[in-house]
């Protein structure tokens, strides 16, 4: 009889590695189990957590925007470290206080303006003329008017909407406030020991993951102040650009518009789109100034403007990930961290891109110098 | 004979020429679509206003080609491989420009019907000028794969 060994489906090793990560997996879950139990301690380490962050983030992502101004004072030789900073510091400081200075008011009085001027009108309209107007029929408009009046449904989400907003952003305000008032001094202190501050940071490591360690923060810290430049470049231009072309089409509140615009381009796709509806749906309700076309027109050339053009040469290609990314990101970390995530889903992305690149590299490096070793005598 | 296919590399002594000279002829526009925004024509005489303007850049653009010429030496040493950089700047500065351009015209009353097609004329004017800048000077390739 001849006996012949049949080879497994499942080696060992694989064997082993499947029980590894399953043993893994139920763990993970087991302290998750655990940490709920605990939501309360949870909550007030990460509340704590979260007012040290703040601050710390911002000043760091500032640091990423400012720090290639002064390093680019040092190579012409305006130095010590001190002496670049204060330049850069002071003109930094005096640049968005004149902002403030000479565009908030401009703001104020157009919002004023619309409030006195134009508010009456578009809620006369809505009462009186927005039934011959609209799209569905008259009846279908007196079905919906009746429904409102006798729910007041208005009312109720109004009663529900206003307390949480004001509780939600008095929560906000004061990490918002402290993180700004803390951020000069901290920024100051970070520009001036950079260096030192990523040599502490590096010490941490062990040594024998130091030089990689260093290296994918070097990628990290390239990319999201390529990130954060190239965005605060393409807000400003974007905003200007829009702003003049408001104008000059005759739209009345170009500075406002215009300025959402700028605004609204830190959200990639998504908030070309968000800024176009205001000045769309003013131009339709307004009685004099561009027709809605128009303002359509000049919002899709903007955007075919922004995408084609601004965001390839700004960005100068450091963040080219796919669209369908971008915008799953943005959905991700939006549903995460809310509006911030929103914001940074953009860097986050390019982020883990980076993350996953370097360990690929790493990887090949790795295979590389087990083959040269294979091969040598 | 063989002919050499590859591109000339200019000095930064050419791009910094060109640099200079489209800020200047741009420099009216350029100025202007920033003061348009913030309703300058209320505060002042517009007509006024262009003719110091015209001074400000006959002065600028003495003091830049001195400078220019006083460097040339020292430019012409600097090569680089590409000028994207600087061929960002370019761009920049012709949309705005392009936008100060249809200002000016709106400023000295043209008629207002052909705002329009002028921006369009403009527009595929500058594209033009600045694919064949970039292709010529600043050594891009359009058609190269990332």
């Amino acid at each position: 009889m001849i006996l012949t060994l049949k080879k497994p489906k499942i080696s060992d090793e694989q064997l082993n590695r499947i029980i590894k990560y399953l043993a893994i997996i139920i763990l993970s879950f087991g302290i998750v189990l655990l940490a709920i139990q605990f939501s309360d301690f949870w909550n007030w380490i990460l509340g704590a957590i979260r007012a040290v962050i703040i601050p710390i983030a911002l000043a760091y992502f500032s640091a990423l925007i400012i720090f290639p101004l002064i390093k680019l004072l040092e190579k012409k030789g305006i130095g010590p470290r001190g002496f670049s900073l204060a330049i850069v510091f002071i003109l930094t400081v005096g640049l968005i206080f004149v902002a403030f200075y000479f565009l908030t008011p401009l703001i104020i009085n157009e919002i004023r303006n619309f409030f006195a001027d134009d508010f009456p009108t578009i809620v006369d309209y809505i009462t009186n003329d927005l039934r011959d107007d609209f799209i569905f029929g008259g009846d279908l408009y007196d079905q919906i008017v009746a429904y409102v009046n006798e729910t007041n449904v208005i009312q109720d989400t109004v009663d529900q909407f206003v307390p949480s907003l004001i509780a939600s952003l008095s929560g906000l305000l004061l990490p918002l406030l402290t993180a700004f008032a803390l951020l000069p001094i901290l920024l100051i202190f970070y520009l001036n020991d950079y260096e030192v501050i990523s040599e502490r940071i590096r010490s941490i490591i062990p040594q024998k993951h130091e030089k990689n360690a260093a290296e994918l923060g070097s990628r990290l810290n390239q990319t999201v102040g390529a990130y954060l430049r190239g965005q605060l470049i393409l807000m400003i231009v974007l905003g200007a650009v829009a702003t003049i072309v408001y104008k000059l089409i005759g739209l009345k509140y170009y500075f406002f518009f215009g300025f959402l615009v700028g605004v609204t381009n830190i959200i990639p796709y998504f908030g070309m789109i968000i800024a176009a509806v205001p000045p769309i749906v003013y131009t339709f309700i307004a009685t004099s100034g561009p027709g809605p076309l128009l303002v359509l027109i000049v919002n899709v050339v903007l955007q075919f403007f922004e995408g084609n053009i601004f965001q390839p040469l700004i960005m100068s290609h450091q963040l080219s990930i796919h669209p369908i990314v971008i915008i799953i990101s943005i959905l991700f970390f939006g549903s995460l961290f809310g509006a911030l995530g929103v914001i940074f889903a953009s860097p986050m992305a390019a982020s883990i891109r980076v993350v996953y690149r370097f360990f690929q590299d790493l990887r090949k490096e790795k295979q590389k110098n087990s083959v040269v070793g294979a091969n040598a005598p | 004979m063989i002919k050499n296919s590859r591109p000339r590399i200019y000095s930064k002594f050419e791009i910094n020429s060109i640099l200079f000279y489209a800020t200047m002829i741009l420099f009216i526009p350029l100025v202007l679509v920033f003061t348009y925004t913030l309703n300058i024509e209320y505060s002042f005489d517009i007509k006024v206003f262009l003719l110091y303007l015209l001074g400000i850049t006959a002065l600028l653009t003495i003091i830049g080609v001195t400078i220019i010429i006083l460097k040339r030496d020292k430019m012409k040493r600097h090569v680089k491989a590409t000028y994207i950089q600087e061929f960002y700047y370019l761009v920049i500065i012709s949309i705005f420009g392009v936008l100060g351009i249809i200002v000016l015209y709106n400023y000295l009353q043209g008629p207002q019907n052909y705002i329009a097609n002028i921006f369009v004329i403009l527009l595929v004017l500058f594209v033009f000028i600045l694919l064949r800048l970039g292709r010529k000077y600043f050594n891009l390739k359009y058609t190269k794969k990332k």
